[in-house]
């Protein structure tokens, strides 16, 4: 890295090395698998694509995979950033403040309701997890902005842990009253899938990812005086309490649409910034985009692991991204800066 | 000018922390704010940088009405030194002191070759240029508040207000800060409003003070006049000496009972 | 084919036998006939019912849908939350629990209340069940009877699809509503691939050799298998819009050929005297040219 004064060269050079990374992991990850495809069948025009197995295998069962790892991964890493720098916390994750609790129970309630409508091609549980995080979103912004003068991010930090346990009481009372197939599915959902299958929850979940960007790009700078303290950012000029919820409605948006999509990993979201303060610094201008394109690249290779390195059979992703992430992470600490 | 105008606070209805305080603060001068805790110094502080709003009077700086104006162009010509600043993440100390140039130059610019000079000369006012590369959360205590006066000199060299600056300090680096901030004032001609506890130190630095007991301005003044027996025993019920020090070549305070 | 499922109905007999025997020598009621019968699990309650012990039941478990008649009694819990208060106040002289309640049984032992433990792995268990259970309440002609009258019904349906070439199937037994994500099939193992085997298909994930396995996209177009059954447990209308996910792998022969069945019923998962009817329907499901 150059010396740490000019941030323009450095900025130039994180996205340069972070975003190769992410663009040859997405290049070459449809192409492992646990099956063993041939590259000229899967573009081979003369074969209708309703019997192209190899075609179907490339895109229906990998290529959406991919991208959806990227999105998830990258949303994730975002809104763990986000998270904490708000809560000035290093620990914060995209679980913290309750929203996601809000994605499990909306998600428990359709797999226990037996709902199982579709609409534009997305299933109900990737629909009721994001209208759960929006709701629980809602609660704790009414009650952590309720006050004129905006927030400390302890009443935050509280307010989204109380709404947080309350939805996950309200998700065990479900559970009483759901028969053991439904507790299984949750399970199984609760360990996390990147198998979509079809580009239709992808598409959908752009939006969400849309908005939750435009709020990001505001944030890097922000987020580097918010960690310094809510009064002093203030006396640099932040305004504070209009810049923490566009900070909370993003990381939010960023999370329900990543556990939409891919199901509550959220480990990628602690350390994923983590590992790109180590190589990058901590100013959020290089954390945040680099963090991105990382946890689009990490979660990505995770998956590939999880679907190749016990084949036939399959390891949830979650279990992955532990086993990788803890030890990379304990590697990069000790080797020194 | 920097005025405050018969301004009264309070956060909730009903409770007023501050009511009717009216203080000048003449460029070029140090001021001190002193008082007993939850007299409303640090109130004060942010109603005079902007960040709390009055709910009645007004706060003005050369006339302006500070509510009138962008929270951006406040923050250039008026800088905070808070008592203490923790970081969460590992910031060097030039990322600290850069932070300061978010005034002028927004969200979205990136600092440049001069933004990078004007922090590396707020450094070397503050003897802290060698610091550069060094992790902020591995400083002394008293390198730290000079890094943070850096950023703030960064941010604005026209009037600082440091809120109980040497509180957390040893008496090493209180002295440290009380002759930098002299320094500065002498030197860049930095307006300065400093709210202590410590009355030896506002004897040193303040040539203005403004006693505040319960929200309400007690007495203002030059600090010859204002730093008397009487007033320290109506703002803090002690009973103590005010006497010419001639090595320290200012007042001194020596508390010797309590007076109720 | 009819050989081998006589070879195994026999050895069930003689297991069943022995485990009766083991089992029967618990310290009170020696073949006794026991007149106050509680049963937490669906498949032993179907059980008892169907060998005719049904006017004993004086409660059963939380799940237990079959027989109608049974519906009225009282229920007591289940495998994760028995109430041991109300079983005790019940006071039953025999209390069927599953072999993993070990707290349960501790509490049954200190009131001094026979239990029979229940446990079970693949099909053949159900029969050495029904044996072992019939002996246990004192009705060992009718559990006899029973399971003899069911591994008849299974044998049946084993020579009817004896010559029949053995389609690749994938046996799910559950997935996300809407979606092909988190699709969890048979693998080789279990009373569920046992009544595939009898129904005349080959478990397509045979070589995983595990209950349950997670099955991802990739694999089912690896798979390639020839049928799909979909198994779901309760009698709710099928939606036809929810079946259609599987036209996304529209490569695998089962969704090419359009052999991709549902199966609804509860007898799916509760392995007890409808097992001959559930494998019935699996049967037709996968070779409908026999004609049933």
């Amino acid at each position: 890295m150059p010396a740490r004064t000019d941030v323009r060269r450095r900025l130039t050079l994180t996205l340069t090395g972070f975003g190769a990374l992410t663009v040859i992991v997405m290049l070459l990850a449809p192409l492992v698998g646990s099956t063993s495809i041939s590259l000229s069948r899967v573009f081979d025009r003369s074969i209708p694509f309703s019997d192209n197995v190899d075609a179907q295998v490339f895109f229906v069962a990998r290529l959406p995979r991919v991208i959806a790892a990227a999105l998830v991964g990258a949303g994730f890493a975002l809104s763990g950033v986000v998270f904490q720098g708000l809560l000035r916390n290093p620990l914060a994750s995209p679980d913290t403040l309750g929203v996601a609790a809000g994605a499990t129970l909306g998600a428990m309630l359709a797999l226990t309701a037996h709902a199982d409508f579709t609409i534009f091609g997305i299933g109900v549980v990737p629909l009721t997890s994001f209208a759960g995080t929006i709701g629980a979103l809602a609660i704790v912004m009414a009650i952590a902005f309720a006050r004129r003068r905006g927030t400390s991010s302890t009443v935050l930090l509280l307010a989204g842990i109380a709404i947080g346990a309350l939805l996950a009481a309200a998700g065990r009372f479900i559970q009483y009253f759901a028969d053991v197939t439904d507790t299984f599915k949750t399970v199984q959902w609760l360990m996390g899938s990147l198998d979509v299958g079809s580009y239709a929850p992808i598409v959908a979940s752009l939006v969400p990812f849309g908005i939750a960007c435009a709020g990001f790009v505001t944030l890097p700078r922000v987020l580097d005086l918010i960690s310094l303290g809510d009064a002093a950012a203030e006396a640099r000029g932040v305004d504070v309490v209009r810049m923490e919820r566009i900070a909370l409605v993003s990381a939010s948006l960023s999370t329900g649409a990543a556990v939409s999509l891919g199901g509550p990993v959220y480990f990628v979201g602690i350390i994923v910034p983590h590992i790109v303060r180590l190589i990058v610094g901590a100013d959020h201008r290089l954390v945040l985009p680099a963090s991105a394109l990382f946890g689009a690249s990490f979660l990505i290779v995770c998956d590939l692991i999880a679907r190749t390195i016990v084949a036939p059979v399959e390891m949830p992703v979650g279990i992955i991204t532990a086993i990788i992430g803890g030890p990379f992470f304990l590697w990069l600490l000790f080797r020194g800066r | 000018m920097l005025e405050a105008r018969n301004v009264a606070f309070g956060y909730t209805r009903g409770s007023r922390i501050l009511d009717d305080v009216s203080v000048s603060i003449a460029p070029g001068s140090v001021v001190g704010l002193i008082g007993p805790n939850g007299s409303g110094k640090t109130t004060l502080l942010r109603l005079l940088n902007g960040t709390l709003t009055p709910l009645a009077g007004r706060v003005s700086l050369d006339g302006a009405a500070l509510s009138t104006m962008r929270r951006l162009e406040v923050a250039k010509r008026i800088a905070v030194v808070p008592q203490e600043t923790q970081v969460t993440f590992d910031f060097t100390v030039l990322e600290i002191v850069l932070m300061g140039r978010y005034a002028h130059l927004g969200a979205f610019a990136i600092e440049g070759p001069d933004d990078v000079a004007i922090a590396r000369k707020a450094m070397a006012s503050t003897g802290t240029a060698p610091l550069e590369s060094r992790q902020f959360a591995t400083l002394s205590g008293g390198e730290k508040q000079r890094v943070v006066i850096a950023s703030a000199i960064a941010q604005s060299s026209g009037i600082l207000l440091l809120d109980e600056p040497t509180t957390a300090l040893d008496i090493g680096y209180q002295f440290e800060i009380a002759s930098l901030l002299s320094s500065l004032n002498r030197e860049r001609k930095t307006t300065m409003v400093v709210s202590t506890h410590d009355l030896n130190l506002a004897a040193m630095l303040c040539s203005e003070l403004v006693l505040l007991k319960a929200g309400r301005v007690l007495a203002v003044g030059p600090t010859k006049d204002v730093l008397t027996t009487g007033n320290i025993r109506r703002l803090y019920d002690v009973d103590a000496d005010v006497v010419f020090h001639p090595r320290a070549g200012h007042l001194t305070v020596v508390p010797v009972a309590r007076a109720d | 084919m009819a050989a081998v499922s006589r070879q195994i109905g026999l050895r069930a007999k003689g297991l069943g036998l022995i485990l009766g025997l083991a089992l029967s020598l618990q310290p009170s009621a020696l073949f006794a006939q026991a007149r106050r019968i509680i049963s937490i699990i669906p498949s032993t309650t179907e059980m008892l019912f169907a060998m005719g012990a049904g006017d004993r039941v004086i409660a059963i478990g939380t799940y237990d849908k079959y027989p109608p008649e049974a519906q009225k009694l009282p229920r007591v819990g289940a495998l994760v939350d028995p109430n041991v208060e109300q079983i005790l106040q019940m006071r039953p002289d025999l209390v069927v629990v599953y072999g993993t309640q070990t707290e349960l049984e501790r509490r049954l032992e200190r009131a001094n209340i026979p239990y029979y433990s229940y446990s079970h792995q693949g099909l053949p268990d159900i029969f050495s069940t029904m044996r072992s259970l019939g002996m246990r309440v004192g009705m060992a002609a009718q559990g006899e009877a029973l399971a003899a009258r069911l591994e008849r019904q299974l044998a049946a349906i084993r020579a009817r699809v004896a010559n029949r070439p053995r389609p690749k199937t994938l046996l799910v037994m559950g997935r996300e509503p809407g979606a092909l994500r988190n699709i969890y099939a048979s693998g080789g193992v279990g009373f569920l691939h046992d009544m595939l085997e009898a129904a005349g298909g080959t478990d397509a994930l045979a070589d995983i050799q595990r209950q349950s396995v997670d099955v991802s996209n990739e694999m089912v177009l690896a798979r390639a298998p020839d049928v799909i059954i979909e198994l779901r447990y309760t009698d709710e209308a099928i939606n036809r819009a929810d079946l259609d996910v599987w036209n996304r792998v529209s490569a695998v022969p089962a969704v090419k050929n359009h052999r991709v069945i549902v199966l609804t019923g509860d007898q799916f998962v509760v392995p007890g005297p409808r097992v001959a009817d559930a494998v019935a329907k699996m049967a037709a499901a996968i070779h409908p040219e026999v004609g049933w």
